[in-house]
């Protein structure tokens, strides 16, 4: 146990959570988002919910930051100098030739991160094996310096073909650099990844040196200003690929951040997955803007190895959340054919819903959930109330044009994005051949808890998980989230004995890299934990399969034999069907954990009083009628307690709808386990 | 389809019905959701199962979901071209059986005969008919159906531009079960292996297509039973509606007229001679009527495009530009006709060659480009590089097993009234990447010398081209080829003024140094040493070029885009006054 404090930054707010050892409380806050200085709003947050001498003895500062990642969509990174292979200089800018809309003939690409003048080419030749083919030719190195001297290029990359299978040239061009006076950053490629594909690892070459400035500066601003505030303890960031790394590593490795907000919930989720020993569990966060979803399998997010955001690949490891644009702010249109859409776009935080009365005009999916009374009493804890008729008047725009009454057009809405949000899941399901029907649905969000019951009708899914502070579950997140580093090699080898000794020597090079990077306080030797996997196919094939291999302190003792037999059951369980050919070893993967110590929540009732129960009329989509719900306060409910719905439970930062049909009973962590009412519990 | 007179002409599926009261614009939209998600579910599959790169990495394939009665219900995002033959497949395929009634459950029919596919018989589809289970009833509800590319079904060579007729182009599968009631059919099967080069490839790429066919197929009957076949029907007729409204609304604002573009092959594969072809646009009312009846005779050599692949070409290029950004159904294709005459260019009659059909379908949606352009040059880009200059390599390693490796490769494309072009794949393989240098080089003895962009390969314009890439292939042990650069000797063409880009060439530099150019070849000698050198083409340009922001033009030389001399050239404004970049 310890004192920790998680802060994540979104878009409109700044969430905080701290967790008291000694008093065993759980606290959230929220402040406005600060975006051209975010540190003084994680700043204020502290400062305003975290009396100091808590701060004090707080041993863990849990930081999801959105920093690099707006430096990417606001496009105010640092000027980036590339150094490339001569004959290669426009991979960044060629991409693979494909467009991201398919259907649209004037789609044109973003424009590359590094302009080409400042895309400079190295005679410098490296083969696949690793032997050189070219030496490298240093007045090129010396030329290009010339140029980035010239033009004031602060943050240089340098990617080299193959670079992976042997990094002197990289080396040797950043010692070339420092010799011209080059007193900027210098990102290289093979530190980066150790993957192939040339454009994939360029691109995250350059978004590591796009966003390196501006993200160490931030840190060490926030790492001052926490201290001011008597923090002491370890300050961490969440990485893209799900754990957490030191403020100090975060400097040296930005690109593992982008994601660092965006991964949150699926940590959360899988913290929560673990504590209450759910194998197979499915995400749900709705947001205001987005649909969120990620598969949390044995207690662990997912994690995929090539990444993608603002269009841009990300050769990293990447928590797979899948997003679509269905949130509570999306907005229902009539497209040109006639039909009823809901989003992609979205009214976002401000105006937001026509219903916050704040100037939006648009209905959204908030608008017709008030319409249909899901919302209970429509007034937030937090004071606001919603406004029903501006929801009604928004609605009517489209009941009108499809000649349907407000009502059936509100839940035409929710349908379709039910629906929407349905497909979603099932997609990222199937293509592990996964049934949802068989999986736990956590759902969470803003506005998750109100979708819960018609994701379960829609999917079949006969248990559905409303975590504690299901509004600010990201931030609760970061509070599990483990220090981890990890790192991967391509390396094509068969898998048999010889193929599993150069393995073997891979991963003790890639743990004394990982150990090298451990440069915070966090903790001894002794508690990291070593895990290794491998990325296996069939001779021939291409794809992939990522498959966790025992190992005793990171060197790999089973025969291959025993490899090959969980490949085979996994392929199997992927594909339906399985192979009779060699099998391979493509990439080795290394990662250190060092588990923080354990967060076990507790249901922790914070009655506020009042009334316990009211009643109000909603529409039920189990029965296709307007009833009567129950409307409970959740803080109100006792461990063990059960509620049948049709109910409406409110709570801070969310509302969630309990259709008839179904019912909810409080978990001891706290969490509501929702299932059919026929059902055993 | 119909004959009149001569000719004959190709619609969508007829419009429907009045539709069911029902069918409100709510389940509608929850149908035609749930039926592209179930096109995405079959793509993943597929993905991640094949075996060729050409599947999993180029996405060379098309999925498909369609009724009872072969209308297309939805597609998952792939290959473009693919898109519009599929319905001749599943129609063929399943004629060739004996008709619905020689259908079971668990049945899955593999089908690659050219003249019903629109493609080569490397392009095999599967098809799988999907059956509803109620109450110990079986209802035939629809097909799954997925056409991909399989690296060699047993042509004269692995891929040839020289065929004379359809037989040296593959093996012919015309409409076989490949399983019977969910069983293999275990001679059909070794068949199909037996005729292949690479059997273990395509065994690979074989089971991958079966998963494919039978995770759709749950997705659709998933889809079905959620509400009923009855509504299920009726939402559907209306989701039709919907796609021919979308498309109807878009040529309605188009002024009424008959708009002619012309192109041109470079040669028909097995003669020299270029062959010219006309294609005419017909915009009248709602409906787009493209008329292939002024093309040439059919060919001695295989760039003869039978009919699926022609209505392909016309449904691509229509759909792209009228289908408002989305995946195309049914719907979209009724208010399309297309007129063709057989024993022509466009309508080949069997067992006329047609390996290369895909070439000229490319050309044919260039040029109804060019045709709508004269009516409304806003609504189209100026001419891309044309092609998708593709090369397909083959050999024996030194250990004496056998490879082969292919890929398109992107070109400029045309500015437009919105920008610059950019440099992408050819729009009829929109979604299509071309492989990585380092995989590239870790599979096959190929090193790849350079990939870079062609300064000045653009149209100039207001708005110019996109650049054109040279790729430079540098054999590390003996090899052979088949080469496939078309549109060498027309150079793309300008929009609105715009200026013509560098047409698409190809050389072949031997270890002496002596150097020959290429552009259709089949089984091309490179030793060891020699290096294969592609420049794809750029993109023509929009407007005119003297409108172009001087500043603009500078930028694009300090870039390297542009020379100072092209720039000086094209031009002259930015220099004005002695302006200098």
């Amino acid at each position: 146990m310890a004192t920790r404090i998680g802060v994540d930054i979104g878009g409109t707010f700044t969430d905080l959570i701290f967790f008291d050892d000694e008093s065993r409380r759980l606290v959230v806050a929220k402040v406005p988002t600060t975006p051209d200085r975010p540190e003084v709003g994680v700043v204020a947050a502290v400062g305003s919910a975290v009396p100091s001498d808590v701060v004090a003895r707080t041993a863990y500062f849990l930081h999801g930051t959105t920093v690099g990642l707006n430096a990417l969509l606001e496009r105010s990174g640092a000027l980036v100098g590339l150094l490339t292979t001569e004959g290669f200089r426009d991979a960044l800018e060629i991409r693979r030739g494909d467009r991201d809309e398919m259907y649209n003939l004037f789609w044109q690409p973003p424009p590359p991160l590094v302009p080409r003048r400042l895309r400079l080419p190295v005679r410098e030749r490296v083969m696949f094996s690793g032997s050189v083919r070219t030496p490298l030719r240093e007045q090129d190195v010396r030329r290009a310096a010339e140029v980035f001297r010239h033009e004031g290029v602060s943050s240089v990359a340098v990617a080299f073909l193959h670079a992976y299978a042997r990094p002197d040239h990289e080396l040797q061009a950043e010692a070339l650099l420092r010799e011209c006076g080059f007193e900027g950053d210098i990102s290289l490629s093979h530190r980066i990844s150790g993957e192939y594909r040339e454009y994939e690892r360029v691109c995250t070459t350059v978004i590591d040196a796009y966003v390196r400035g501006r993200m160490t500066s931030y840190l060490t601003r926030l790492e001052a200003e926490l201290a001011e505030l008597g923090f002491s303890g370890n300050p961490l960031v969440t990485r893209s690929g799900s754990g957490s790394m030191t403020f100090g590593e975060a400097r040296e490795r930005p690109f593992e951040t982008i994601m660092s907000g965006p991964v949150a919930g699926a940590e959360g989720a899988g913290a929560l997955a673990r504590q209450l020993d759910l194998d197979s569990v499915i995400t749900a966060d709705v947001g205001g803007t987005s649909f969120d979803t990620c598969l949390v399998l044995e207690g662990r997010p997912q994690v995929t190895y090539e990444g993608r955001i603002v269009g841009l690949p990300v050769q990293s490891a990447w928590v797979d959340v899948r997003s679509i644009g269905a949130g509570g702010g999306s907005i229902a249109h009539i497209d040109v054919g006639g039909l009823l859409r809901v989003g992609p776009q979205s009214a976002g935080a401000d105006p937001g819903p026509a219903c916050y009365g704040l100037g939006g005009v648009e209905p959204t999916v908030t608008d017709a959930a008030l319409h249909l009374g899901m919302f209970g009493s429509g007034t937030f804890a937090s004071g606001t109330e919603l406004d029903r008729d501006r929801a009604e008047a928004a609605l009517r725009k489209v009941a009108g044009a499809l000649e349907l009454g407000v009502g059936d057009a509100a839940r035409g809405i929710m349908n379709i994005a039910s629906a929407n949000m349905a497909n979603a899941i099932r997609e990222i399901t199937v293509e592990r051949g996964i049934d949802p029907r068989e999986m736990h649905l956590f759902a969470f969000g803003g506005a998750g808890p109100m979708m819960a019951t018609l994701l379960a009708r829609e999917l079949e899914i006969g248990s559905v998980v409303i975590p504690p502070h299901p509004g600010n579950f990201s931030a609760l997140g970061l509070l599990s989230s483990d220090l981890t580093q990890a790192a991967a090699r391509t390396r094509i080898m068969p898998l048999d004995r010889g193929g599993l000794a150069e393995a073997n020597r891979i991963l003790g090079e890639l743990f004394t890299d990982l150990e090298a990077r451990q440069t915070g306080r966090v903790a001894s030797q002794a508690d990291r934990l070593r895990e290794v996997k491998f990325d296996l196919r069939y001779v021939g094939q291409e794809y992939t399969l990522t498959i966790a291999v025992t190992s005793e302190g990171g060197r790999v003792e089973i025969t291959s034999q025993a490899i090959l037999e969980t490949f085979t059951r996994e392929y199997e369980r992927t594909f339906s069907y399985v192979m009779d050919d060699a099998v391979e070893i493509v990439s080795v993967r290394a990662t250190l954990r060092t588990p923080l110590p354990n967060l076990a929540l507790t249901q922790i009732s914070t009655s506020s009083g009042g009334d316990r129960e009211r009643s109000l009329p909603a529409y039920s989509f189990s029965k296709n009628r307007t009833l009567t719900f129950r409307v409970i306060a959740r803080a109100t409910l006792a461990t063990g307690e059960s509620i049948e719905g049709p109910a409406i439970l409110e709570e801070e930062t969310a509302t969630t709808y309990l259709d008839a049909d179904f019912r909810a009973q409080v978990d001891p962590s706290g969490a509501l386990f929702i299932s059919p009412s026929e059902a055993p519990l | 389809m119909k004959s009149i007179a001569d000719t004959v002409v190709t619609r969508g599926g007829v419009s429907g019905p009045k539709v069911h009261a029902t069918a409100d614009p709510i389940t509608t939209e929850i149908v035609r959701h749930s039926l592209n998600s179930a096109a995405n579910q079959m793509k993943q599959a597929l993905i991640r199962t094949a075996f060729s790169p050409v599947i999993y990495e180029v996405l060379d394939f098309a999925v498909a979901i369609y009724d009872r009665q072969l209308r297309l219900l939805a597609q998952a995002p792939s290959l473009p071209f693919f898109m519009g033959t599929m319905s001749f497949c599943v129609e063929a395929a399943i004629a060739a059986v004996g008709g619905e009634g020689a259908l079971d459950p668990g049945d899955i029919i593999l089908f690659n005969e050219p003249y019903g596919t629109g493609s080569h018989p490397q392009d095999a589809a599967i098809v799988m008919p999907v059956f509803l289970e109620e109450q110990g009833d079986e209802t035939l509800v629809g097909y799954t159906t997925i056409k991909a590319h399989w690296l060699d079904i047993g042509a004269k060579d692995p891929y040839a531009t020289d065929t004379v007729d359809v037989f040296q182009e593959g093996t012919i599968f015309p409409g076989v079960k490949l399983y019977r009631r969910g069983e293999r059919a275990e001679e059909m099967y070794r068949t199909v292996l037996a005729n292949s080069r690479m059997p273990r490839e395509v065994e690979g790429d074989i089971k991958a297509e079966i998963t494919g066919v039978r995770t759709g197929a749950a997705a659709l009957l998933r889809t079905i039973r959620r509400f009923g076949l009855e509504t299920f029907e009726t939402s559907v007729e209306q989701m039709f509606n919907h796609g021919e409204s979308t498309v109807r609304k878009y040529f309605e604002r188009l002024p009424d007229g008959r708009y002619v573009g012309s192109g041109e092959m470079d040669s028909n594969g097995v003669e020299d001679d270029p062959v010219p072809f006309e294609v005419a646009v017909e915009i009248d009312g709602s409906t787009a009527r493209i008329d292939y009846t002024q093309a040439p005779s059919q060919q001695r050599g295989p760039i003869n495009c039978p009919l699926p692949s022609t209505v392909s070409a016309s449904r691509v290029a229509i759909t792209m530009l009228a289908g408002g950004g989305e995946a195309p159904n049914e719907g979209h294709m009724r208010p399309i006709e297309i007129i063709t005459r057989p024993g022509t260019l466009f309508h080949p009659v069997s067992p006329a060659p047609c390996f290369l059909c895909g070439w000229p379908a490319i050309q044919a949606i260039e040029v109804i480009y060019g045709a709508i352009a004269k009516a409304m040059p806003r609504t189209v880009p100026a001419c891309s590089g044309g092609d998708i200059c593709g090369v397909n390599f083959y050999g024996a390693r030194p250990s004496g097993q056998p490879w082969t490796a292919g890929s398109p490769h992107p070109v400029g494309q045309g500015g437009h009234h919105l920008g610059d072009g950019g440099t992408m794949m050819h729009i009829s393989e929109a979604a299509t990447r071309f492989p990585p240098t380092e995989v590239w080089e870790s599979r096959y003895p190929v090193l790849m010398e350079k990939v870079e962009l062609a300064p000045d390969s653009c149209g100039a314009g207001t708005h110019r081209g996109g650049l054109g890439i040279d790729f430079f292939f540098h054999a590390l042990e003996d090899m052979q080829a088949t080469t496939t650069v078309e549109r060498t000797r027309n150079a793309p063409w300008g929009l609105e003024g715009g200026g013509e880009a560098r047409p698409n060439s190809a050389l072949l530099r031997l270890p002496d140094g002596s150097t020959r150019p290429i552009r259709k070849e089949t089984r091309l000698n490179i030793p060891r040493g020699a290096t294969l050198e592609y420049y794809t083409g750029g993109g023509g340009g929009y407007g005119d070029p003297n409108e172009r922001d001087p500043e603009r033009v500078h930028a694009d030389i300090r870039e390297g885009y542009l020379s100072e001399a092209h720039a000086r050239k094209h031009y002259p404004q930015a220099f004005a006054g002695g302006k200098t970049p």
